[in-house]
């Protein structure tokens, strides 16, 4: 069979429909993650299930990876189309074009930026989050109008069979599909070991492996953050403040208040994840020690000089959580310098750029 | 033709939606991020499209056609691990204070994987030839010199 009959509707629709879906999960797993990150009255997240982050982020970043070999095979099947009759056209032909290289662009764009930054290689110079969440609209408007435009092909092209006209030797659309199916098993199971725990030892080419110091890797260094004089000063204290109402804990105090160990992952939204045991004091214990109630949001500012990440704010519902811990130990050891000594928040269902490191300030946030 | 017509106004808010959020970032920076759309374009319809039709222009010429599928899945397979490669092979995102990111050994990974496609493929064939063959295929493979040209006699 000729390369030009392997093309058609029949590939195109199929393979369409498949990164439709993968555009889907990213987009709606993005603007979790989002969302978690940029609060708004109306978007609720849950404690429980206390995976539910790692899950969501984890298929963002997989499903992303999958639209590679998708949108590969897509492009191909439709390359050809770039030089049909008219190259110029009329208006309309124009704005056809504009609004494919838009779509193709856009696309591009955020698998692009994507695989860059899970690899943290900023060989783009423009803030990755801001731009990445832009495009991203751009993305699925441009697929939501591309599918609206070719609904009826597509009705057509996913009615019919594969192949229509027998083929003796060579290949055939159904083999062009199976190689996508293949090419897309493939690109997922190199890189989803690093959240997924079973293919940690065949993801060759994940940008984590999974392993760091006390078993959790990490992603903000101590030395990066600026915090190895303070967080190891033999002055540091934990302020917890609610208004005027003020406690300092030193690192004995905290180790000295009623301890609980959980089960809780962290889950970084460069999809990567591990689970681990968390020892520490309960957050809503520290927060009740200054009288506050349990429906304020509390803010946590760490000892890092300001910056994006060096304040974060713990809705309501995360910091009366049982769950929810003023980490002192990992993995059953004091917690590593890297990892936030002398303590960490640790939430379930929180991503890891929000689990605040080397503490320093608890602030009540007044309602 | 109600759906077609919600689907492309929806598109178009949201995209719109977008280009207002690109927008609100300083010129340069606008600047930076279509450039490296329109690259990303370029790259695909004006290097990578054409260097694989001419690829399988002259793949096709020397593989005979009963081995073209397999051998051009195991091509699209190596293509793809060799891209998700790109931003770890050589590290270049690492940094000194960081040893937990990018802690495999990339090159010899990409190398075992690509291995293990290309023995797949061999697999693939070794048990092809062997595998009896299917009554269609039988019938399929069969050529015109395998009917006789006069009825046997009676």
């Amino acid at each position: 069979m000729k390369t030009t009959a392997l093309r058609g509707t029949a590939v195109t629709a199929r393979v369409g429909l498949a990164l439709g879906v993968a555009v889907a999960v990213c987009f709606v797993t993005g603007l979790i993650s989002h969302f978690i990150q940029h609060p708004q009255p109306w978007f609720f997240w849950p404690t429980r299930p206390v995976w539910l982050y790692r899950v969501t982020q984890g298929l963002h970043v997989i499903s992303g990876i999958a639209a590679i070999p998708l949108i590969t095979v897509k492009l191909w099947s439709v390359w050809p189309k770039l030089f049909e009759r008219p190259i110029i056209g009329g208006l309309v032909r124009q704005i056809e074009r504009l609004s494919i290289l838009v779509l193709v662009g856009s696309m591009l764009f955020q698998l692009s930026t994507g695989l860059l930054n899970i690899a943290q290689w900023y060989a783009f110079k423009f803030f990755f989050t801001t731009s990445h969440y832009a495009m991203a609209y751009v993305a699925a408007g441009a697929v939501l109008v591309h599918i609206g435009v070719k609904l009826p092909i597509i009705r057509r092209a996913l009615g019919e069979p594969v192949d229509d006209t027998p083929v003796l030797v060579g290949p055939t659309r159904r083999s062009v599909l199976r190689g996508t199916w293949l090419a897309v098993a493939l690109a997922t199971v190199v890189t989803a070991g690093q959240t997924i725990p079973l293919l940690r030892k065949v993801s060759v080419l994940a940008p984590r492996s999974g392993l760091g110091p006390q078993g959790v890797p990490i992603n903000r260094s101590a030395i990066a953050a600026g915090v190895l004089r303070s967080a190891r000063s033999p002055d540091y204290r934990l302020t917890v403040t609610n208004g005027s109402t003020t406690r300092a804990f030193s690192f004995a105090d905290l180790q000295a208040m009623p301890q609980a160990t959980h089960r809780l992952p962290i889950a970084c939204v460069e999809g990567w994840s591990v689970d681990a045991e968390w020892t520490g004091v309960v957050l809503a214990d520290l927060v009740a020690a200054v009288g506050a109630s349990r429906e304020s949001d509390v803010r946590m500012i760490s000892l890092e000089p300001p910056g994006p990440y060096s304040r974060t704010v713990v809705p309501a519902r995360h910091a009366r959580d049982a769950k929810t811990l003023i980490a002192l130990k990992l993995n059953g050891q004091t917690l590593d310098l890297d990892h936030g000594y002398p303590c960490r928040l640790i939430a379930p269902t929180r991503p890891g750029v929000l689990q605040t490191k080397w503490l320093s300030r608890i602030e009540v946030v007044a309602r | 033709m109600i759906t077609r017509i919600a689907l492309i106004v929806l598109g178009l808010i949201l995209g719109v939606y977008g280009a207002v959020l690109v927008w609100e970032n300083p010129p340069v920076i606008i600047m930076r991020i279509l450039v490296w759309a329109l690259v990303g374009v370029v790259l695909h319809d004006a290097v990578f499209a054409p260097v694989c039709v001419a690829l399988g222009f002259a793949a096709r010429r020397l593989i005979p056609g009963k081995w073209w599928a397999p051998i051009a899945v195991a091509a699209f397979c190596s293509v793809v691990l060799a891209f998700l490669a790109i931003p770890v092979y050589g590290k270049p995102g690492m940094r000194p204070d960081n040893l937990t990111v990018l802690d495999r050994n990339y090159p010899l990974g990409l190398s075992i994987s690509l291995a293990i496609v290309w023995l797949c493929l061999l697999i693939y064939f070794l048990v092809a030839r062997l595998l009896p063959v299917r009554q269609d295929e039988m019938v399929e493979q069969e050529s015109a010199g395998d009917v006789e040209p006069q009825p046997p006699a009676v």
